[in-house]
């Protein structure tokens, strides 16, 4: 049986943004000293650093860990880079918490980032290759087949996902940091379903922007959760799952080590109905279509009928029974290597009732997820208010 | 066994412009070389990082006194580099050396321009040979030449 751990501290970039203009140490930073004094704790108060970041070739900073030891206050600690491309964040505070769970650490330190504004993902993804035709795809274009075929198996209406931006983009205004805080008069369905089609389905009001930013988050052991001056959010549950991105039987709509890492999670933490027991849940929706093909995939809904839940309402804050990405979710600001690390944070931060405006009301159990690749790559969390 | 001209061959160049914002630290250091100048920065424990860091290696704080510093130095440890790459800073053989600025307590890696191989000595005198044109880059000092 593993130790008890808990999130005592979250810290993240004052805004998320296209471009902050601080050095890739001294935003990691910022978030770093949010976290320690949400915490309430110094750099001497951590015994190891666990930092995330999406592949080294989006900055060009090869093994960054090295250069971020000063501005994170572990010269001559133990420190580990974790790297599951967009999943990375979540896989990172998952294996922070192991160390703690562990009984190795009694108080780490985790950090992701990323600076769009100094990369470039679309290029990093695309890159042309000798006797093939370049395909300027990025991201986007890689899921739009995959959301098509859903689209053709569910029979979803054509503006669900639409409505899953126009969501989660009201949701942004309720987050100080979030990147996009879009007038009131743009969030408008109209607008959204006319805004220029990027990939096939997928619409430029539909799609996260490319943001800079950092999270941070301080993990502690039982004793010292404790102890610390603001209510600490209990893991219950952590579980990671990969997959190949190609193989000729892959279920690519709905994968495999999604279902599975979900079963895993969930089973830790004994919860046997994810819509009923948990009461918000921040979820790596990059993309428009991903919210209710990740309903499915993590049984908040049965197979080709998760875009029901988004066209009832039942994610949104007001008045939904399982509020989605309250925070405004990746749709809003998508920072690479964070996000995922943003999406665990804003669990915590739910449960421990610190989530400000964005707040569902007395959340007791929240899901953080993430993932990454071509859908391969998946890490989520259970936390509660309560101890294990 | 393929012959030669069965072979596909095709040009790729991958590259990309990476940008960085170099924040108040890095930024003021670069500042400098285009000016001309070299500076360092002073650390928790007393001694002067050049090039400066943004924060301080022991105790992790913020660093923010800036110590102007001469553009000369000696060399500490040092690589003779026989036959130098196209992207090298010298098209004729030298030395990458750690080089500790006058003034400061850490050495910086740059570039000497001894001529050859045994003018190279630990201890030896060096200063700045500034490039002709500066842009706020480490690339701003061309090489180091004994002083």
């Amino acid at each position: 049986m593993a130790n008890a751990c808990a999130v005592v501290g979250v810290g993240q970039s004052a805004r998320y943004r296209s471009k902050i203009k601080m050095s890739i140490a001294g935003l990691v930073r910022e978030a770093a000293q949010e976290a320690l004094k949400d915490a309430g704790c110094t750099w001497n108060d951590i015994d190891a650093v666990i930092i995330g970041k999406a592949p080294d070739f989006f900055e060009g900073v090869v093994m960054p860990e090295i250069y971020l030891a000063e501005a994170l206050g572990c010269v001559g600690k133990p420190m580990l880079r974790v790297h599951t491309a967009g999943s990375v964040g979540g896989s990172t505070a998952i294996v922070a918490a192991s160390y703690v769970q562990s009984g190795q650490f009694n108080r780490v330190l985790t950090v992701a980032y990323e600076k769009q504004s100094e990369s470039n993902a679309m290029w990093a993804l695309s890159s042309k290759q000798p006797f093939s035709p370049h395909l300027n795809a990025g991201a986007g274009g890689f899921f739009a087949p995959i959301i098509r075929e859903y689209m053709r198996r569910s029979g979803a209406p054509a503006d669900t996902g639409c409505k899953v931006a126009l969501k989660d983009r009201k949701h942004a205004l309720r987050n100080p940091r979030a990147h996009m805080h879009e007038k009131p008069e743009d969030l408008d369905l109209e607008k959204y379903v006319n805004s220029f089609m990027l990939w096939e389905p997928l619409r430029f009001s539909e799609v996260c922007p490319s943001s800079d930013g950092a999270c941070a988050m301080v993990l502690a052991s039982e004793d010292l959760a404790k102890k610390s001056p603001n209510p600490p959010a209990w893991i219950h549950g952590a579980a990671m799952r990969s997959e190949p991105t190609m193989y000729p039987w892959r279920e690519e709509v709905n994968p495999q080590a999604g279902i599975d890492c979900a079963k895993d999670v969930y089973s830790q933490a004994g919860i046997t109905n994810p819509r009923k027991e948990i009461d918000a849940a921040e979820v790596y929706v990059p993309f428009s279509w991903y919210e209710p093909m990740w309903l499915e995939n993590l049984g908040f809904a049965e197979v080709n009928q998760g875009w029901k839940l988004t066209e009832e309402g039942a994610t949104f804050i007001d008045g939904g029974d399982i509020p989605w990405n309250c925070s405004g979710g990746v749709l809003s600001s998508n920072p690479i290597g964070a996000s995922g690390m943003i999406r665990f944070a804003e669990a915590a931060l739910q449960v421990r009732g610190m989530a400000g405006e964005h707040q569902v009301d007395g959340a007791k159990t929240a899901l953080g997820h993430a993932y990454g690749g071509g859908s391969q790559f998946f890490a989520m969390w259970i936390v509660r208010s309560t101890k294990p | 066994m393929s012959r030669e001209d069965d072979v596909l061959r095709a040009e790729f160049d991958l590259e990309f412009t990476y940008t960085r914002s170099t924040g108040p630290v890095i930024g003021r250091f670069y500042t400098d070389l285009r000016d001309g100048k070299l500076c360092g920065i002073k650390a928790s424990d007393g001694r002067v990082l050049c090039p400066p860091q943004e924060y301080d290696p022991v105790t992790a704080e913020d660093l923010s006194e800036f110590v102007s510093l001469p553009d000369t130095g000696v060399v500490t440890v040092w690589n003779w580099v026989k036959q130098p790459r196209a992207k090298h800073p010298l098209q004729k053989a030298f030395a990458w050396a750690l080089i500790k600025i006058d003034g400061a307590d850490t050495p910086m890696l740059h570039a000497v321009d001894a001529g050859s191989e045994s003018a190279m000595k630990p201890g030896m005198k060096v200063k700045v040979r500034w490039a002709k044109e500066r842009k706020g880059a480490i690339t701003d000092i061309a090489c180091f030449e004994p002083a």
